[in-house]
Formats: C-alpha cells, structure tokens, sequence
C-alpha cells in the first residue's frame, strides 16, 4: 500500500474514532433519566443495583447523581424505565456504530 | 405550573445573533416544544423574521464588555430571574442547538437550580481544559435551569454581587481572562453561595464545537464541521456551537 492509501486510512480511522467518541458521550447524555425529580444514570451498574434491590425489597432507598437519597416506592416502573432509557441510547448508538462498520467498504 | 424557555438575543456590530436565535427557536419548537421567551433590544427585535407565538422582552444590554475585541453583549444573564415569567427556567444560549428532547426532562426534577460543568470538546482536542485559566473550577452557563425559589432567589443575588465586584474576584481566583463571563460568575457565585463546598450540578457534559470548526451543513436532524480538512458529524445530539458564522450556512 503507498503512502497516500495509508495517509487516507489512517485520516479514516481517526474520523471514525472520533465519531465513535462523540456517539458514546451521546449516550452517557441520554441515559440520564429523571425519575421522581431526581436524576440518575440509567447505566449497567445502576440497572443491576435497583434489580439486585427489587428481588427482596417491595420499596427500597437510593442516591441520585448529586448523591441525594431518593425513596424508590414503585420499583417496577423504576426498572423498566431504566432498561428503556438504556436501551434506546444504546440502540441510537448501534445505528451509528453500523454506518462506521460501511465507512471502509 | 408554568415552563418555558428564556433566550438573551442582541446583534452587534459584527454579528446577527437574530439570524444564529431564529435557528434555535425553529429547533427548540422542533424538540422542545415549551413556551419561549426571548430578551432582545427593538433594534434585534426588527430584524428578526416572524417566529410563530414568542414572548419577547425588551431590554437594552449593558454594554462595554468584549469578546475578542469585539463586542459582546453577555452581561444581562443576572436578570434572567427577573425577566423569566415561568415557574420553571430553562435558561439557553442561543448558540446551544437542540437536536433532542434530552433537556426536557430536567425541568421536572426537585434542584431549584441546575448547571452544568463539564463540556465535551468534539474535535477531541481537549480545548476546554479550564483548570489551567483560572483557580476555580468552570461552569458552563450555557444552559441552566431554576424554579422561582427563594433559594434560586439568593443564587441570582450573589450572582450579581459577584458580577458587581468581578474584576475583585477575577484576581481573587486567578482567572486569566478579564472581561466578564458568565461561566466565571456563576461558578464564583455557587462556589461562595455553598459555603466553597459542592453543588448540585447536571450529570453531563455539554457536546461543544470550538471556534475554529467551519459549519459546513446544518440540518433538522444534525451538523455537519470541518476542521482540518476533515469533516465530521453529528446527529440527534444537542450542541454548543462557538463558530458564530452558523448564519452563513
């Protein structure tokens, strides 16, 4: 390969990683989720800690992302609002992500 | 209770901010869709095309601070509890784009205010490392949100007393910058108002386009810049534009 072709690769690269970059801040944006006007992250860590919760706990204590505690009552409907939030940014990100997938074709 | 959107908008000798607002607004009621009210003088006010149903409130900046050395009509921001008529402020630059409803959200939480300080440079050249320009770390008051509080209320008030004494407080915390912005203030007045402790804050970074990336294409659903021979973009994804030559694409 000459040394243009690489240039141009490596120009490539860089966009891609770039846009992938922007695309996963896109996410850490959207997954925050106000939910009884406090905001938390609907990320995998706080999905496992409010399902791990919900197993033995009918209503159970936790802090938002300013590190206030919030008394989560209706736990289901907490969950299921987490996972949706999650899933959505993480599938916008997917779209994104198979358009980079092309950009070498 | 009543939301709704508070814009600051003045043209200047060198740029129309009207041409860079009327942009937003059209945005804003794409994504948003809350009520909007927008601080401008008459002399902005004639220039801007019909926008659909918008409140405006006439004031006339204060003047002198500058930008560049050129113009720069920021200093009216301390007003904004006053001049807002909602319950619940969301409080934008017009430079601030919103391609989604991400905002919308934080409206409905407990904070009586809300700001944000942390951007996310998206050339990924680290242009907003803050910590070397000053002792104190940044705010973005790009976007904030208040409730009309009585601890909002006292915010505002040091606010302005920081404002009224800035070039005092510039020294004090070693801010390399002279003129007046708003981003410093802020965080002056949150950092003094909280006892130097922590505040509540927005849990993310504000995606943000530094001056020197060419806008080459807005749309509906993104922006398109080039930097360096390069063109990248994004879509679906609120942005902070500095490239104030947005009217031209």
């Amino acid at each position: 390969m000459d040394i243009g072709s690489l240039k141009k690769q490596s120009d490539l690269s860089y966009n891609v990683a770039l846009a992938k970059q922007n695309a996963i801040e896109k996410v850490n944006s959207r997954q925050m989720l106000v939910y009884n006007e406090h905001i938390f992250c609907a990320d995998p860590q706080t999905i496992c800690f409010v399902r791990t919760l919900k197993e033995t706990n009918e209503k159970f204590f936790m802090l938002d992302t300013n590190n206030n505690p919030v008394e989560i009552t209706d736990t289901g409907d907490f969950l299921s609002k987490l996972i949706e939030r999650n899933q959505e940014s993480l599938n916008s990100y997917h779209q994104m992500y198979k358009t980079f997938e092309k950009k070498g074709d | 209770m009543t939301r709704g959107i508070l814009l600051f908008c003045f043209d200047t000798e060198h740029t129309k901010y009207h041409k860079v607002l009327e942009r937003c607004v059209h945005l804003i009621k794409q994504n948003l869709k809350l009520q909007i009210t927008v601080v401008t003088n008459y002399e902005t006010f004639k220039k801007i095309r019909p926008l659909g149903f918008i409140n405006y409130k006439f004031i006339e900046p204060e003047r002198g601070n500058t930008k560049l050395g050129k113009e720069w009509n920021n200093v009216d921001r301390h007003m904004a509890y006053e001049l807002s008529p909602y319950d619940t402020t969301l409080v934008m630059d017009i430079d601030y784009f919103c391609y989604s409803d991400n905002l919308l959200q934080f409206m409905d939480t407990q904070y009586d205010f809300l700001v944000s300080d942390r951007v996310h440079d998206l050339t990924d050249r680290n242009t907003f490392h803050q910590r070397v320009w000053s002792m104190i770390p940044m705010v973005w008051a790009t976007v904030f949100v208040f409730k009309k509080s009585k601890r909002a209320r006292q915010i505002f008030d040091m606010i302005k007393y920081v404002k009224d004494y800035y070039l005092y407080f510039v020294d004090l915390y070693r801010i390399v910058a002279r003129n007046f912005r708003n981003d410093y203030a802020f965080a002056i007045a949150l950092q003094q108002y909280n006892g130097f402790m922590s505040y509540d804050k927005f849990p993310f970074a504000l995606a943000t386009l530094p001056a020197d990336c060419e806008i080459v294409k807005m749309t509906d659903a993104g922006i398109a810049w080039k930097l360096n021979d390069q063109i990248n973009w994004i879509e679906k994804q609120d942005v902070h534009i500095l490239n104030k030559e947005i009217p031209d694409v």
